[in-house]
Parts: C-alpha cells; structure tokens; sequence
C-alpha cells in the first residue's frame, strides 16, 4: 500500500486548480520509519507527502483546529478516518463543500511492533466511506468481531478485572492527551476542563483520572470508530481501546448492529431515537 | 577530591543491587503497560534497572508527583481549620536504581527554581533523602540529545553513584558526590577497588556512547539566537501540527508548572498540587476572562523561550536536559530539538 505519487500528484493539482487552501497529509519523520502529520499551505511542498502503512494518525483530528477552520481543505483518509469524518458531517462540524477527500481502500497500517494493528485485524470497513476521489481497489465491509482483549477481560472475576482498571486509572497522568487527539472531541469547552467541577478539575488523583476518562468513553460511546489515536497517544501507554471496544459491543449488541459513521448523515446510536430501542433496562 | 571506584560484573553488579534492595527503600523501573516506571521495589526481579532511555518514564514525579496533597481542611458557618495532611510518603530515606543521566541532571536544574525565592519544603526533603544510582547508557536514544547541552555528562555530579559497563563484561561503580561515597563505603560489600585501568575503561566508554548521537546541536548559538526571536513567524510554523495536549511538560523531567486544586465534599476538602502545562490553553486564563495566550504559537513560544531563553537568563542553565522524552511521548512527534533549531536559523 503506497500512494505516495498519487497523493502529491492530486495535491498539487488541488493547489493549482485553487480548489484547495491547506492540505492534511502525512511526511516521513525524516529518521526513521514513522510519519507525522503534516499542514501544507503551498504547492511547492507537496514533495514532502507521503502515504503508506506508516500512514497511522487519523488526520480527521486537524479538521477541529484553527489552521483549517473555515479553509477550503484536502485530506487523506483511510477507512476508520473516514468514518469520522462521516460523523463530523453528521454533526455539523465541517462542510461537506469545502473538504476535498481523497479516500483510501486501507490495507491497514503497521502497529509500533512492526505488525498489523489490531484494530486493523478487527476492522469492519477499510475502505474509505466518503471521498472524492478513491485510491485503491475496495475490498468491502467484513464481519464484526468482537475486540479479543475485551473477552480475555470479561472472563476475569470482579476483583480482578477491578484492580486491572485500578492500575490503568492510577497510571493517567492526565496531560489529555486521549481526547486532544480524538478527532471527534470537538467541543469548545470540555466538561471535563470545567473551572468549577470538583469531579475532573485539579487534581491528577486516580480518581479524577476514573472520572475524565469514564466520562470521555461514554461520550464516545456510539461514535468512537476506533482509529486508535488516542491509545498511540497515550504517554502511559494505557490500554485505552478497552473502554471503547466495550462500549462499542454494547451497542452492537443492543443496538441493531449499530457501528459509527459508516452511513453517512446515519445518526449515532445515542441521539436517534427508535421505537424498537430495547427499554427492558428502564426499571 | 577524588571518590572511590569500584569494579564487579554483571552477577556483582546484580547482587549489589540486590543488597541495596534488601536494606533501603528503593525505588526503580518497573515495567507497565510496556512502559518503565519508577516505584518502589521489594526485589530485584520485579524491576529492570537497565530500561530502555526511549521507553521511561523520568524520575520527576518522585520529586514532584503528578497530584500531591498540600493541606487539609474544613470550612463550616464557624469558621476554617488548617490541617496537616498525612505523611508525605516520599520523604523517606531511599535510594532510585537505574536513573539516567539526564533525569538526574533535571533535578539540578530544578533545584535552582524550587530553592529560588521560596524554598518548596517538600522538594528539598525529598531530595536530600535520596541517593541517586545512575548507569551511564551505552547507546543513545533516537531523539537524545543531553552531549549537546550546558552539563558535562561525562563528569556530572547530578547523581551520587554511576554505573558504567566497560569492555569483557566489566562495570564499573563510581562515587560522584560525599552522599554516593558515604553510601559506597557502606553497601559495596562485594564490590572490589577498580585498578587503574578504570578511568581509561571509562573514557572509552563515554566515547563510544557519544559518537552514538543522531542529534547534535551548539547551545550558546540556540541560546544567543533565540533572545531575538520572540516575533518569529517560526512558532506558528513549528507548532502547526501540535494537538495542543499537555504530554511533553508532564512528562519532561525539568517542566515544574502547577495549579491548585481542592477537592471538597460537604465541609470539608484537601488540597491538591497537581501538574500543568503552558501548552494548557486554560493555562494563562485571567479571572476577568482575558487570555495573552489563546493561540498555539504563542504556548509554544513559551514553552521554547523558557527552556531556552528565560531560564538561562535567570538561573545560568537551559530547562532542558536533551532526553528527548517530549519528541517521543508527542502524538504527533514534535521535538524541542527540532522547534528550537527551527526558530534559531
């Protein structure tokens, strides 16, 4: 999986055609293997994109910031970037009209072993799902599986799987890292940044830890479409994907096979309602 | 004065450590969710003293813990009371196996702010009860750069006892302060007098380790440049990709901004010192609602000029030590290396 020619190639024509303002892409670290996302605003650095199975960060996370608020934007996106995007759409926070989306038929990208990712191996749709132009040659929706570490996790006692979580909560540092790298944390002001919440604010106690962390999860409950940015993000290397893989089962399982953004303008789980919704839990 | 130097190999080495186990309260890298971090040890097995550079954490929250409580209270229609609150638990006596070099050069510079106009009670406790066990590394890392600073690392007495692996399977245990040759006189029990090859073993083994850096850079010309970059357009350029997390200062073995937080329920509360981070856009939030820094550029430059400009201008040493954690925990790898050879061109 290597676009790199055909990814330069189109953002040049973007740039020259003036159909674009800033492009999102991805360069080569320049000393090793790895890539960095990068923020083109002139033609004469398209050289630098590249695109292979190094091509990891979900770049959907840079169409929150201000380089590209309000621009006239080319991106790359791959299956699961995609389906963010699908739910940035959904929910208003880009324009359609001004993104140029060059989608990819992902093969899927490389963990930091050098493997496969297992988010790649569980992948439900590589291909892009909104594009204007597609590289690669699709290979369709597979089956859902249901994540391996979370079964591993479910077949442990209570005080076991306690004291798991009791050291993942106990590691966060809280620098924040998770929801800045999220492509769909967006808001203006996050609850768990309130001056006055003595919940999430100040201390960087196992306890707030829970607490941001939990209320993170569950806002991404029904949307999270586990690019996994926010695990390779983590300084802790907190095993993050568990409370999203768990979310995700729930969902799935109660929801009608509901999975994110995989339909365009198809809302989340969470704010559409449904007369066949199950209500067996309401006491 | 000279300190002694000792020389063992890998099972001495081992058993010395084992020793030091058996009668201090140490601290050293104990591996978690695939990554090192230091904490308290009951014995040799549980941790690696020899972790990776580009996969540990930095000794800094056993200084300055990432929330710690400061006091105690009440506060009810009759009025406030102050308490203490429990013991600090890292005032104890103890000793750290395995810290880098450049982690324990981040304390020296820390030293500086925390003895400065106020002395942090707290910070000074803990770092006067503890002794500093440092192996040199044998290789750099990917984004190290700590040859490239303002510290002799060859010759630092940032820690009380080095470690340096010499040729055949030698190592050699070194005194660098009063404290480490106190605590050597004590505990080098199976440890044997180096001859006097050592310090030849040495040299050659630092020469080695510093012909293994990627990234080099001359300081004083970053230093001396960098005083009139503060309009740069460079910062906008450098921190384009930034997600504005707060990673790289929680991370960084020298960043020592906090805030102060209470957590209260009903009457009564405790009050926290926990981590924050200029690349915080709440960071410079003023009461009235103003903030000079709703920017990133302008974080950044913060973040750049302190460690490079402000620092060394106050206290006579750049807030940074070159170990490369920030470009490695970064999401998005930005390196300060890299932002402030940018900005200094």
């Amino acid at each position: 999986m290597d676009y790199t020619k055909q990814i330069q190639d189109i953002a040049a024509r973007l740039f020259s055609e003036g159909k674009i303002d800033v492009f999102v892409g991805y360069r080569s670290t320049g000393y090793d293997e790895n890539q960095v996302p990068v923020i083109i605003t002139d033609a004469g650095e398209v050289d630098k994109l590249v695109f292979n199975d190094r091509s990891v960060f979900n770049l959907v996370n840079y169409l929150k910031f201000e380089q590209t608020r309000n621009k006239r934007v080319g991106i790359v996106v791959k299956g699961c970037d995609s389906r963010a995007l699908n739910l940035l759409l959904t929910e208003s926070q880009v324009k359609r009209d001004n993104l140029y989306i060059i989608g990819i038929a992902c093969e899927g990208v490389l963990g930091e072993d050098g493997r496969k990712a297992q988010n790649c191996l569980e992948c439900v749709m590589p291909d892009a799902v909104v594009y204007d132009e597609l590289l690669g040659t699709p290979s369709g929706k597979r089956e859902y599986v249901v994540n391996a570490d979370i079964l591993e996790i479910a077949a442990k006692g209570l005080t076991e799987r306690a004291a798991y979580f009791e050291d993942v909560f106990s590691s966060c540092i809280r620098c924040n890292a998770c929801r800045h790298s999220c492509p769909l944390c967006y808001c203006a002001k996050c609850c768990i940044d309130q001056d006055s919440s003595a919940l999430y604010n100040g201390s960087n106690t196992e306890s707030s830890a829970f607490h941001a962390l939990m209320t993170w999860s569950l806002h991404l409950a029904g949307r999270c479409v586990d690019c996994r940015n926010c695990e390779k993000a983590c300084p802790s290397h907190l095993p993050l994907h568990l409370l999203h893989k768990q979310n995700e089962m729930v969902i799935y399982q109660n929801f009608q096979g509901h999975l994110s953004g995989l339909v365009p303008e198809e809302r989340g789980a969470f704010y559409k309602y449904s007369l066949s919704d199950p209500d067996d839990f309401i006491m | 004065m000279s300190f002694s130097t000792y020389k063992t190999d890998k099972a001495g080495l081992q058993k010395f450590y084992e020793a030091i186990i058996g009668a201090c309260s140490t601290y050293a890298p104990v591996e978690k969710f695939g990554k090192y971090d230091y904490q308290k040890v009951a014995g040799l097995a549980a941790c690696n003293p020899d972790s990776p550079i580009g996969n540990t954490m930095s000794i800094k929250p056993l200084f300055f813990p990432k929330s710690a409580k400061i006091l105690k209270y009440k506060a009810d229609s009759s009025g406030t009371e102050v308490s203490e609150t429990t013991a600090d638990p890292l005032a104890e006596k103890r000793v750290i196996l395995g810290v880098k070099h450049c982690d324990a050069r981040g304390l020296q510079v820390l030293d500086h702010v925390y003895k400065w106009d106020f002395i942090d009670t707290d910070y000074e406790t803990r770092r006067n009860n503890t002794i500093i066990v440092s192996t040199r590394c044998d290789k750099a890392g990917e984004q190290c750069f700590c040859t490239s600073l303002d510290y002799d690392v060859e010759k630092s007495d940032a820690f009380d006892v080095l470690i340096v692996n010499g040729d055949n399977g030698t190592i050699y245990v070194q005194a660098r302060t009063e404290k480490g040759e106190g605590f050597l006189k004590e505990h080098a029990g199976n440890l044997a007098a180096a001859d006097g090859g050592a310090e030849e073993a040495m040299k050659k083994q630092y020469k080695s380790f510093e012909d293994s850096f990627r990234l080099k850079m001359n300081y004083e010309e970053i230093n001396g440049k960098m005083k009139d970059r503060y309009e740069s357009d460079e910062f906008d350029k450098v921190s384009a990709n930034c997600i504005g997390c707060n990673t790289c200062a929680f991370i960084c073995p020298t960043c020592h901004c906090f805030k102060i937080s209470d957590e209260r329920i009903k009457d009564e509360g405790v009050r926290y010192k926990s981590y924050d981070s200029c690349n915080n856009g709440y960071f410079t939030l003023m009461a009235g609602g103003h903030n000079p820094r709703p920017v990133k550029y302008r974080r950044w430059r913060q973040r750049a000029m302190h460690k490079f400009v402000y620092y060394k201008e106050r206290f006579g040493v750049n807030l940074c030590v070159g170990c490369g954690r920030c470009a490695i925990s970064c999401p998005v790898n930005i390196s300060i290396f890299e932002v402030v050879k940018q900005v200094a061109k």
